[in-house]
């Protein structure tokens, strides 16, 4: 009997638990582990948002937005027609402390040469520390854009390129770009541990890094002494948790405050219940059909635009992005600046369709191969079942479509190459520039391997292309797109999908938080109420 | 018993060989390599596609790629992991001792539950007990887990509020140097008062839901031991002899029924691996099942042939161990005589 009773007590006690005060802290249920801290070696938005707390880069994105604005460069000077920027480095910026590491200095400018010579420069004594792979240098096409960087004081960088592009000073707010302290880097290199730099981040930003337990925690905390938007809470806590279902528990019972990436299927109740709340926006990313322009008929407007009225978008969104999805007019998301709402929707109207390739001379029946994305992507949940409906919509007109796939890489490759008739791809923005997204259809991305996936290559759009890289005024710029959407538009040389509605959610007592269109997290700014 | 203890360690040589040869074969078969898969719809150009591919070998003939890794491998070296250029060794060391923690638990579950209910079932043979306990346990083996360990998430910790969701100790009220790796023993070492019992109460569900299947073997095979052994001569004999039935059966008939449920104990650790790849990602915790999981979808071909292989060598040992302590228990087994 005395041992059951001390059995009940013993379980008693694991039931009600224990817990004690603590200074005010934010948990994050995240997605997954990062692969290291250094976001110039890693191509994860998991590792990303991770990195993100320590660092700041030369120019960021507003909070919430894709709006470049300063960061440790307090302001920049263009000139040269766009080929030089002078970037004038803030002052007394800190750097975060380690346990076996302290700063003696502030951020300088040696810090920004160190960080992109390390990506940049294969003779740079760490550009080859954590396996060397600087992915997106490369996929940003920055060493075909830099020709040198350099300092002409502590404070002062001066940045010239091969050719005019304003783009870029959205490249410098990307995660890639994060400013790390050269000190530091020095001190691990004497120390024989290079590789460290990248397990142990030390950097300027709204949290410094306290610990990482490989699949279960990161601890961060705040950075009292931050020159920009302060964090409202004393530690920042990433929770690991892979599983959606898991995450959402850990939501409702309150373990998190924030959780990453919402399973769909589990939003409906998320914002039944009172003690959640669920925010969405727009992602930054388009799916499409490209027609491939350089193989008949698809090298008729007329063609293209037909086989674009004959496809029930509306259906695709709600049978496969299950709500999920807003139709796309322009390649942009309207999310993103100089995006042009008045560009009218393409109607779904099959007769209209039908007449428009009689009269473009195309005979029916039309045997077409239409490839299908074989994985799912954040723009296309399922491709193959966007797939089926278009093969089936197209039937109705007379365009027999034969399903095509490959596995992924090849998918890719294939189509890049342009062995497709038609495809689906998609496109996930990486800075919030428009041209980000409207290189995706240059002339000189219409070769062989290149990204303009339907081929197509149109003078007056392609001039505009180049021009707007030339010019820093934003307003001017945006009028150069407008233009370029409505060619676009009038040209379709793809069908406009969709782009993907992104959900978070989070305790109702989370304030400030702010959702990124570029699919990041931050939390300097946010507080539990 | 030493050339019994050589001959089963001889065994095993073979079991690696064909373990080594089938995880580089199964990962390769997989579409996409290691470089293909970190490119999104950037692509990537053929030069740095062959630059990566030769950096990693991945260029080399398929056989010369098999010897480099096995002769590495028999040296100890069990490479870098591709994602984390961390050693392989190293991170398995990491991630193993939450593993251990959870298996030993389960295990201890599956066994303090589940003989005694088969001793009582085969005692009780017939009746309500016995007829729910085997129908309990049927359930118990054949439970998917993911569906269990999310219906006990959502009931116990979401609707009930008893026991945390996941996780191995609450991140918000207890932070303290993990030196052993076990958060219970680490939690003990730690002076944080009440952090022993918070890691006990995150093992409680985990462990419950890791050891539902081995349980319902467990308490099957007890009870399937002790009904043959309650008719054995010695068992009647000892009742004959006038001793209470609590020492019968737990003295005598119990102790040798036990026999056949060790090593049921020893092939349930191979259970116990693969059941952990499921429980630590429904609950969130830090082993070496969800980090094979997340090496296959990185296609880290050397975390994943390393982790596979040491997961292997814990099994392969376990086994031996039960084996070697089974002809220890049972002379009769004599090993080969």
């Amino acid at each position: 009997m005395k041992a059951i009773t001390f059995a009940g007590l013993g379980l008693a006690a694991l039931l009600v638990g224990a817990g004690a005060a603590s200074a005010k802290t934010l948990v994050y249920c995240s997605e997954g582990s990062p692969e290291n801290f250094t976001p110039a070696i890693n191509t994860t938005g998991t590792s990303f948002d991770a990195a993100r707390p320590v660092y700041n880069r030369l120019t960021e994105f507003k909070r919430g937005t894709t709006e470049v604005v300063p960061g440790l460069a307090e302001s920049w000077d263009i000139t040269d027609g766009g080929k030089t920027i002078t970037f004038h480095l803030r002052k007394g910026v800190k750097f975060h402390s380690l346990k076996d590491f302290k700063p003696t200095r502030d951020f300088d400018a040696d810090d920004v040469l160190w960080s992109i010579d390390r990506q940049w420069k294969p003779d740079h004594p760490y550009f080859k520390v954590s396996g060397g792979k600087h992915d997106y240098l490369n996929d940003m096409d920055m060493p075909t854009l830099l020709y040198s960087v350099e300092k002409t004081d502590d404070h002062t960088v001066v940045m010239k390129l091969k050719a005019p592009n304003v783009a870029i000073l959205a490249n410098l707010a990307m995660d890639f770009m994060a400013i790390g302290s050269k000190e530091y880097a020095d001190f691990l290199l004497k120390k024989g541990t290079p590789e460290q730099f990248d397990q142990a981040p030390v950097g300027t930003g709204p949290f410094s890094f306290v610990a990482y337990q490989k699949d279960s925690v990161i601890r961060y905390k705040a950075n009292k002494g931050y020159y920009g938007e302060k964090p409202l809470v004393d530690d920042l806590v990433f929770a690991i948790t892979p599983d959606p279902t898991a995450r959402y528990a850990k939501l409702k019972a309150g373990e998190c405050h924030v959780n990453a990436y919402p399973r769909p299927a589990d939003l409906a109740e998320m914002e039944k219940d009172p003690s959640l709340k669920v925010i969405h926006a727009p992602g930054l990313n388009v799916a499409y059909l490209a027609f491939n322009n350089l193989k008949p008929p698809f090298d008729k407007k007329e063609v293209r635009q037909a086989l674009s009225m004959a496809i029930d978008r509306d259906a695709i969104i709600k049978d496969v992005y299950l709500g999920a999805g807003e139709k796309a007019t322009t390649l942009i998301p309207p999310t993103m600046w100089s995006y042009d709402d008045k560009i009218a929707d393409t109607p779904y109207d099959p007769e209209k369709a039908k007449a428009m390739l009689a009269t473009a001379g195309v005979q029916t029946p039309l045997d077409i191969d239409l490839w299908y994305q074989p994985v799912s992507r954040p723009y296309n949940p399922n491709g193959k079942r966007i797939g089926e409906m278009m093969q089936s919509d197209l039937a109705k007109i007379g365009v027999n479509a034969k399903l095509v796939t490959y596995e992924w890489g090849e998918y890719r490759k294939r189509i890049q190459n342009g062995d497709d008739m038609t495809s689906q791809m998609g496109w996930t923005g990486d800075n919030g520039d428009p041209d980000n997204f409207f290189f995706l259809l240059g002339c000189p991305d219409g070769k062989p391997a290149g990204n303009n996936i339907p081929k197509w290559c149109n003078d007056e759009f392609n001039h505009l292309l180049e021009e707007a890289r030339t010019i820093p005024d934003q307003a001017e710029r945006a009028k150069l797109y407008q233009r370029m959407q409505e060619i676009e538009h009038d040209e379709a040389p793809s069908l406009l999908i969709a782009h993907s509605i992104v959900f978070e959610s989070m305790r109702a007592n989370v304030t400030g938080y702010k959702q990124s269109p570029l699919g990041t997290h931050a939390f300097e700014g946010v507080d539990v109420q | 018993m030493f050339a019994y203890f050589l001959r089963r360690v001889a065994l095993t040589i073979p079991t690696f060989l064909a373990l080594m040869f089938l995880t580089f074969v199964a990962i390769r078969l997989v579409p996409g390599d290691p470089v293909e898969v970190r490119v999104g719809e950037h692509g990537i150009s053929p030069e740095r596609l062959a630059f990566f591919r030769h950096q990693l070998g991945l260029d080399q003939p398929l056989w010369k790629q098999f010897f480099d890794y096995v002769w590495k491998l028999l040296h100890g070296d069990f490479g870098v992991s591709l994602a984390t250029q961390q050693k392989v060794l190293t991170e398995f060391l990491t991630l193993f001792p939450a593993t251990l923690e959870l298996a030993f638990f389960a295990m201890m579950f599956a066994v303090l539950v589940g003989v005694p209910a088969g001793a009582i079932a085969a005692v009780k043979r017939g009746s309500v007990f016995d007829q729910g306990l085997m129908t309990v346990s049927l359930f118990g083996y054949s439970m998917p887990i993911f569906w269990w360990g999310l219906l006990l998430i959502m009931f116990v910790s979401v609707k009930l509020g008893l026991l945390p969701v996941s996780g191995r100790i609450d991140l918000i009220n207890y932070y303290f140097d993990q030196p052993t790796g076990f958060m219970t023993i680490d939690a003990l070492l730690s002076d944080e008062p009440g952090a022993f019992l918070d890691a006990l109460r995150h093992l409680v569900l985990p462990a419950i839901v890791l050891g539902t299947v081995p349980l319902g073997v467990i308490a099957r095979m007890t009870r399937s031991s002790m009904l043959e052994v309650l008719n054995e001569d010695y068992v009647r004999t000892a009742r004959a002899k006038g001793l209470s039935p609590g020492r019968v059966i737990g003295v005598h008939a119990l102790r040798n029924a036990l026999l056949p449920v060790v090593t049921v104990i020893g092939l349930s650790v191979s259970g116990l691996m693969a059941g952990a790849v499921l429980t630590e990602t429904i609950f969130s915790w830090p082993g070496v099942g969800h980090w094979l999981i997340d090496s296959i979808g990185r296609r880290d071909y050397p975390a994943l042939q390393g982790g596979v292989m040491l997961v292997s060598a814990v099994v392969i040992l376990v086994n031996l161990i039960v084996d070697l302590i089974y002809g220890m228990i049972d002379p009769r087994i004599s090993h080969g005589r």
